[in-house]
């Protein structure tokens, strides 16, 4: 295009939304998460082993939904608790280091070499009736809490909604201007 | 430029003064609406997103709404922002301030439920000899619950109890599912009465749609988004508000605005900072006390209907929901406690996982297996209004643009947990009658402030040494001032209070107008 000619375009670009509109193709794109792998920094790797453990036995894969491990969840949790208020970070590394130490204590090993009935022995406070008040144990409190957020963030992932069949739609409030 | 002048300036843009600029500007009254929020698109604000794209994957950013448990991912940019609009309180005595600010203010997010309070409430003092009555009756306000039922399109079925009134509804007459009519049979033996929700229906039902418009349509409304107003400003020569100081909320540039008549419905607790903070109003000594609200016990019995399981309920078993309005210390007396609790009951949604003392395979099919299978039923109670649940300024906290902060004491009593484990001990023995089984029940209060009913501090009565307004909401000490919200509330019930608000800003509109008529104001 001749420079002059290229020139004259402009006001007609402006003049007309419609057509300005038009020109310009919408760019579809996806979300940081569905390209790469979450990269794990928060827990340490005898916490982060554990917490994969433990993922796995809250939320195994079934023949027609994704486990946890399928979903990520325990690396997505890796950086929500890493981002999350003190107390809520000492809870989980506490409980983490809780779980391993009990299955060295009782087996002599790390929780994520346990078997499943092995496992199951420590997480007996999971299979005590649930009440509104909560647990003063801080070994129970976060298994408590990692059984809602493990659940969450599995079913709240791309897997989950694709095995699923589910949009996982909601209506989000953009921020305010 | 000379600043344009205005017969009515308004603060607040929500239930009450959404309801004060539709009834003035009706009448021909030019009003000036200060908003601390920013205006609101509500088409193109809000958008389809999957919860795996947000970047939290819907538990929403970790620590940014600590006294927010409504928030979640998808709606937080609703919520006033914690940091910008601190608040203080005794750690031992948390309260939980829930705020929204853009117009429309919280009737963007309300849960729409509409009942009428009745003398039970307004008269209470006469009832059980507790705290004060409200200067007004129920057949004061009787005509403006008339007027406001329509205009929030309010459907509901009528009852003819004298402690929750009946009112001008849209008629609902669905039938009950199998399962609430057990439950509503086993509360009936009990004489114990229910009903069906009472609610504003539509897309939305709130004052960006049903009230604002309107008031807009007539030419005598001015908007004014991002306006955060410092204090009010008193003619030392008249004693009456001469203008309020504002702030832009995103440039900070002050500003001064004037008007005849200053109503101020900034919500509850933003109400009386603002009055606190200008330091007026206060000649009782009683602006900031008597703090309230309604107790909830959120899930107070979650129980399972048992043929449900596994898919094999007839249809018709399940679903729908209902309401059990106050009944104990209407006919009788309660040893325990005075003044009653309200219950919202379900049927038909599948019970949290949390429920289940179970986890891996075992959760997940006895999830399936519940799917559905649902009762739930929470709690509303009654809170005393008392001297000593206060708020108060706190001059070494202060916003983001420079206004002290509020401190925010208050504490439920025996009265109210007395209220709550009867609650919980009558809900359990009607689900046990109605053939439910009960995973668990629960008598434990949200803190205060969460049920986002916060009310009194700025209290009406007719004695100008105990109250803070008259009747007519408007300030004994400065007759141009009006405060039309929550917070001249001088007792509650167990009923959400959002309806009793707006009639209660139509009535003091209704008198404004009539007074500027006449010259008076």
């Amino acid at each position: 295009m001749k420079r002059r000619r290229f020139v004259q375009s402009i006001p007609l670009l402006y003049a007309s939304p419609a057509l300005f509109a038009q020109a310009i193709a919408k760019i579809d794109s996806v979300a940081t998460d569905a390209v790469g792998k979450s990269v794990p920094h928060f827990f340490t790797a005898s916490q982060m082993a554990a917490l994969r453990r433990l993922s796995n036995i809250l939320v195994p894969t079934s023949a027609d939904t994704p486990g946890a491990l399928d979903a990520g969840a325990p690396e997505f949790l890796d950086f929500l608790i890493g981002q999350s208020p003190q107390p809520v970070r000492t809870l989980y590394r506490s409980g983490l280091d809780a779980l391993n130490a009990g299955a060295a204590a009782k087996y002599g090993r790390a929780f994520a070499a346990l078997d499943s009935t092995q496992a199951d022995m420590l997480l007996s406070p999971l299979r005590e009736a649930w009440t509104w008040r909560e647990p003063t144990d801080p070994f129970a409190l976060f298994l408590r809490h990692a059984k809602a957020d493990v659940l969450t963030a599995t079913t709240n992932s791309r897997e989950w909604a694709a095995a699923a069949k589910r949009s996982g739609n909601g209506t989000y409030w953009l921020p305010p201007e | 430029m000379a600043a344009p002048t205005y017969d009515v300036l308004i603060i607040g843009s929500g239930a009450s003064g959404g309801m004060t600029a539709h009834t003035l500007t009706a009448r021909g009254i030019k009003c000036l609406m200060l908003d601390a929020g920013p205006p609101i698109d509500y088409d193109h604000d809000r958008v389809s997103r999957r919860v795996y794209d947000l970047p939290y994957r819907g538990f929403g950013q970790p620590g940014r709404f600590p006294h927010v448990t409504q928030a979640d991912e998808f709606n937080a940019n609703v919520w006033a922002d914690e940091k910008q609009n601190p608040y203080t309180y005794d750690p031992a005595d948390p309260y939980y301030w829930v705020r929204v600010r853009r117009i429309g203010g919280k009737t963007l997010v309300w849960g729409r439920a509409s009942w009428r309070m009745s003398d039970y409430e307004f008269k209470a003092k006469d009832h059980d000899g507790f705290g004060d009555n409200w200067p007004i009756s129920y057949s004061d306000l009787a005509p403006y619950y008339d007027k406001c039922e329509p205009l929030f399109h309010v459907s509901g079925r009528k009852e003819g109890l004298p402690q929750l009134p009946d009112g001008l509804f849209i008629d609902d007459t669905s039938v009950d599912s199998e399962s609430l009519t057990r439950f509503i049979g086993a509360a009936k033996q009990r004489g114990i009465p229910t009903t069906k929700p009472r609610r504003a229906t539509g897309a939305l039902a709130s004052s960006l749609n049903l009230l604002l418009p309107d008031a807009m349509a007539t030419g005598n409304l001015t908007v004014v988004p991002n306006a955060v107003v410092r204090r009010l400003i008193v003619d030392k020569k008249t004693g009456l508000i001469d203008g309020v100081d504002y702030v832009d909320r995103h440039s900070r540039e002050e500003f001064h605005a004037t008007a005849r008549v200053i109503v101020v419905g900034a919500s509850c607790l933003e109400s009386t900072r603002l009055l606190l903070n200008s330091g007026i109003a206060n000649s009782s000594g009683v602006l900031g006390h008597y703090l309230f609200d309604q107790f909830y016990v959120k899930g107070t019995v979650q129980a399972i209907v048992p043929e449900a399981r596994d898919g094999k309920g007839a249809p018709g078993l399940m679903g729908g929901s209902g309401y059990i309005p106050r009944f104990r210390n209407v006919d009788s007396k309660s040893k325990d406690f005075i003044r009653g609790y309200a219950v919202d009951f379900g049927s038909g949604g599948t019970p949290n996982a949390k429920y289940f003392p179970l986890y891996g395979e075992a959760l997940r099919k006895a999830l399936v297996s519940h799917r559905g299978t649902g009762f739930d039923a929470t709690t509303m109670g009654t809170v005393l209004p008392r001297f000593e649940n206060r708020v108060s300024i706190d001059s070494a906290v202060t916003d983001a643009w420079g206004i002290p902060a509020l401190h925010i004491q208050a504490r439920y009593t025996d009265n109210e947990f007395n209220m709550a484990r009867d609650a919980m001990n009558t809900l359990d023995e009607l689900c046990h009658a109605a053939g439910f089984e009960v995973l668990e029940k629960h008598d434990q209060m949200v803190p205060p402030g969460e049920s986002i009913h916060e009310l009194g501090t700025c209290r009406m009565g007719d004695n100008p040494k105990t109250s803070v307004l008259n009747k007519w909401n408007q300030s004994h000490d400065i007759k141009n001032l009006f405060v039309v919200d929550g917070s001249s509330f001088v007792a509650g019930g167990s009923q959400n209070p959002t309806l009793t608000i707006l009639a209660l800003a139509m009535r003091a509109s209704d008198y404004m107008a009539e007074q500027m008529r006449a010259g008076a104001l």
